[in-house]
């Protein structure tokens, strides 16, 4: 081992100037730090083609949103919109801009900007990830007709949704196919942001080289696999401006590895991997922080499968899982008591009456609910560390708690989701779930509307449907919320998805930067102070 | 070499099915856990042929690479760009790797053979049996952490501090975990040829120590040492998938990692292909140096 050590001394002698240089060299500037993105680089920036980290982290930065989440309260401000106003019914929102802003290219932003970005990503052909957004605005359909499995789209004359209309230069009204008192809520989706009109009539030239209004923009040119650099841009005169001066984004793969990197000093933030839930307090004393996640994970039952179709049944096999030891084995994870995640307004402590870890009643009801025939299968995700650990704790609570034969299928996440989905999954399955916009509705249609479009357990019950709906129809946003806290209750009790635990984030960050830790947005490196 | 068409065919054909077969829709695997509209989807499919049956989908991607026609990955990235950024990575890490695997191998082989059962030789036995012992991944992240990390003599990962000192670690690793089998088949070559009668007759007839080494054992002991370094270097490539994941180094080895994760045919067929051409030039090479070396096999 000695030829070892001795080479590498030598070759590592070459070059000591710049190893350890502590801030990365982002931008140069005073305020400048260098965020890790654990995640395979990304190859274009359009928030309008992206729907989850890290690209709408990027469109944070380079793009502004119509409205915020004010991180001290949790209420909703306006950024580049100057108002957002329902009509009575809570179906035409009409979405006033605030005069004089511009894009990073000079081109002054208009509603014109956001009706035609909008029409872009509604058309199925296009293929933008976004596109699910609109087709709760009216005119949907024309833009994409309805296509069979494995069929080729046909393509359609139809290039503009009829609920869309601009009104004036600064105002546009968005017309919904039925009446949905959230909408103003989901407009502070990064997702939607708008492109000028050089970008959107040849996307392609710009998805390297993107032209954003939002609080920084790119320094200089950017490649894939390049860190992402981007300088402050002095245009953007919203609210809520971070101060930092320059960024860089940088993309390593390997969880471990960015870990590794911020032990070494070259980056200032980095997200704590989950093989490093039990040590990162000692690895990095003072400089981490955690908060709440708006995560929430649980088990899903199937509801095509007439053995899991009792409640009582469904209550049993959430009253034998002790979810505190469930949430030790996961690390930094709060018990759940319910289908929201705390962060959320409208959550209730303890909303779920079968939630708590009690197996003498879970083993009363089962008996009430005429027992379980055959083995409980629990499948698992092969591509997740800890699937099959998950698994197994579960497994075990069952078996011992309720006397049931258990077995386990491994298989890859997609897979799982596929069977799901075609109602071929045979047993219990792992979800998760994280808001899109914050509102308890954004928790409930999704996953429990019969037609939710993350409705994992196939569950249906139309008096949840009715209310869901009374609630998107309800102008009075806490009126809405009791609505949608009736709709809460009525799933808790048919209970398709066994709550089991919102996991808490982690993350480092180097003595340089305070990263902003809100209750209600959690942890923005964006929006650090520095020291 | 016109064998190699027809292998050819059948390589790219078995990697296309097999990638085919993995279990999963690649466009969910791309969407993770957020619903993707039907509308979307079948587009998306009908981009990257995916509606079409097996063999179509083959011959589609075999027609594309043929024709130079890479097009995109299903995430939107531009193949031909990403070859262009990756193939240099890649060639830096392996040629890097090979370079100190080989200088260690030679060096530590030919002084063993030549003083064998001394210190040297006991010592590389001892340090070679320990080095293939080593799991490739324990001996990444603990080079990582221990030269990276704490005593910041290289680079964590990446390769923002260019060529050589970010390849420096990553190929040191791969060079010291390859290089002893290499310094055993050249130790054990040496011993064999120092012995043989041919070398005696020529110590007979009086030939200086000198000419009796280069001229008559060196050549003669490199020659299978020269087949094991072809195989090794072409089979970098499946090592440099692990490697360039944990160093965070953009080569063909993450591509192909990312490719078969999405369950990207087009991308694997395209990268095993590379490999392949690569596999057949490095044996041609090899076959060129065996008769440099080994006059007699130049008209086999």
């Amino acid at each position: 081992m000695g030829v070892t050590l001795g080479l590498a001394l030598v070759l590592g002698a070459c070059g000591d100037g710049n190893s350890g240089s502590g801030d990365g060299g982002a931008g140069g500037g005073a305020k400048s730090a260098v965020i890790a993105i654990a995640a395979d680089p990304l190859e274009y920036i359009n928030p309008l083609n992206e729907n989850g980290s890290p690209g709408i982290q990027i469109a944070q930065a380079m793009f502004a949103p119509l409205v915020a989440t004010d991180p001290g309260t949790g209420k909703t401000v306006n950024v580049l919109a100057d108002s957002v106003t329902p009509d009575k019914t809570s179906q035409t929102w009409t979405i006033k801009l605030k005069p004089g802003n511009t894009f990073q290219n000079g081109q002054k932003l208009t509603a014109k900007d956001y009706v035609d970005s909008w029409n872009l990503t509604a058309q199925g052909s296009t293929a933008w990830k976004n596109n699910g957004f609109f087709s709760k605005v009216e005119g949907y359909e024309a833009l994409n007709p309805p296509t069979p499995d494995g069929a080729t789209p046909k393509p359609t004359s139809v290039k503009a949704l009829s609920g869309l209309k601009q009104l004036d230069d600064l105002t546009f009204s968005v017309k919904l196919k039925v009446p949905f008192s959230q909408f103003g809520l989901t407009l502070q989706y990064l997702g939607l942001a708008p492109l000028p009109e050089e970008v959107r009539k040849d996307p392609d030239a710009y998805k390297r080289k993107p032209i954003g209004n939002g609080p920084f923009k790119l320094d200089g040119t950017w490649n894939p696999g390049d860190d992402i650099k981007l300088v402050k841009w002095d245009g953007y005169k919203g609210p809520n401006a971070p101060e930092a001066d320059a960024l860089t984004y940088r993309f390593i793969s390997n969880a471990d590895t960015a870990y590794n990197e911020f032990l070494a000093g070259t980056v200032d933030f980095v997200d704590v991997p989950s093989t490093k839930i039990q040590s990162f307090k000692t690895d990095a004393p003072d400089q981490w922080v955690t908060s709440e996640s708006s995560g929430a994970n649980y088990l899903t039952l199937p509801a095509w499968d007439a053995r899991y179709k009792n409640p009582k049944l469904r209550h049993a096999f959430s009253m034998a899982i002790d979810r505190k030891s469930l949430s030790n084995l996961v690390g930094l994870a709060t018990p759940a008591s319910g289908l929201i995640a705390p962060d959320i307004s409208g959550y209730r402590e303890n909303a779920c009456k079968y939630c708590d870890f009690d197996a003498a009643k879970a083993k009363t009801l089962l008996q009430e609910a005429g027992g379980f025939s055959g083995a409980v299968n629990i499948s698992y995700s092969t591509t997740s560390a800890t699937g099959q650990v998950f698994a197994e704790a579960i497994g075990n609570m069952l078996r011992q708690n309720l006397g049931l034969e258990v077995k386990y299928t491994g298989k890859q996440g997609s897979e799982i989701t596929e069977l799901a989905d075609t109602r071929k999954l045979d047993g219990l399955r792992f979800s998760g779930w994280g808001h899109d916009y914050p509102s308890i509705e954004d928790y409930l249609t999704p996953m429990f509307k019969s037609s939710g479009d993350a409705n994992f357990s196939g569950y249906t019950n139309p008096a949840l449907d009715q209310i869901l709906a009374k609630g998107d129809a309800e102008p009075d946003q806490d009126k809405a919320i009791k609505l949608y806290q009736q709709a809460e209750d009525i799933a808790l009790e048919d209970m398709p998805l066994i709550p089991l635990y919102a996991k808490q984030n982690a993350y480092l960050h180097s003595a340089k930067i305070e990263p902003r830790v809100s209750k209600y947005t959690g942890v923005q490196a964006l929006y650090s102070t520095f020291q | 070499m016109l064998a190699a068409v027809p292998i050819g065919l059948i390589v790219t054909l078995g990697v296309f099915a097999l990638v085919f077969a993995m279990p999963g829709d690649p466009l969910r695997e791309l969407a993770g856990d957020k619903p993707i509209p039907a509308a979307v989807l079948a587009a998306k499919r009908a981009q990257f042929h995916l509606d079409q049956p097996f063999i179509v989908q083959y011959l589609l991607s075999m027609k594309d690479i043929l024709t130079g026609n890479f097009g995109t990955t299903f995430a939107g990235g531009d193949i031909a760009a990403q070859l262009k950024l990756r193939i240099p990575v890649t060639l830096k890490l392996t040629l890097l790797a090979n370079a100190f695997q080989w200088t260690l191998g030679l060096l530590f082989g030919i002084y063993a053979g030549f003083r064998r059962n001394g210190l040297v030789d006991r010592s590389l036995l001892l340090i070679t049996l320990v080095l293939l012992a080593v799991p490739g991944l324990v001996a990444y992240f603990a080079a990582q952490f221990l030269f990276g990390v704490q005593l910041k003599w290289f680079p964590v990962s990446g390769v923002l501090e260019g060529f050589p000192r970010s390849y420096l670690l990553p190929a040191l690793v791969i060079g010291l975990l390859g290089f002893a089998g290499l310094a055993r088949l050249m130790r054990t070559s040496i011993v064999e040829t120092v012995n043989a009668d041919f070398v005696k007759t020529a110590r007979a007839k009086g030939l200086g120590e000198q000419r009796v080494l280069w001229r008559h054992i060196l050549p003669n002991a490199l020659l299978p040492v020269v087949t094991f370094i072809g195989l090794d270097l072409a089979g970098m490539f499946g090592g440099a998938i692990i490697t360039e994941s944990i160093f965070n180094l953009p080569g063909l080895g993450q591509f192909m990692f990312q490719a078969i994760k999405l369950k990207e045919g087009g991308v694997v067929v395209l990268l095993s292909t590379l490999a392949f051409v690569s596999y057949i030039v490095i044996n041609l090479a090899v076959d060129i140096l065996y008769g440099i070396l080994d006059p007699r096999v130049r008209n086999v």
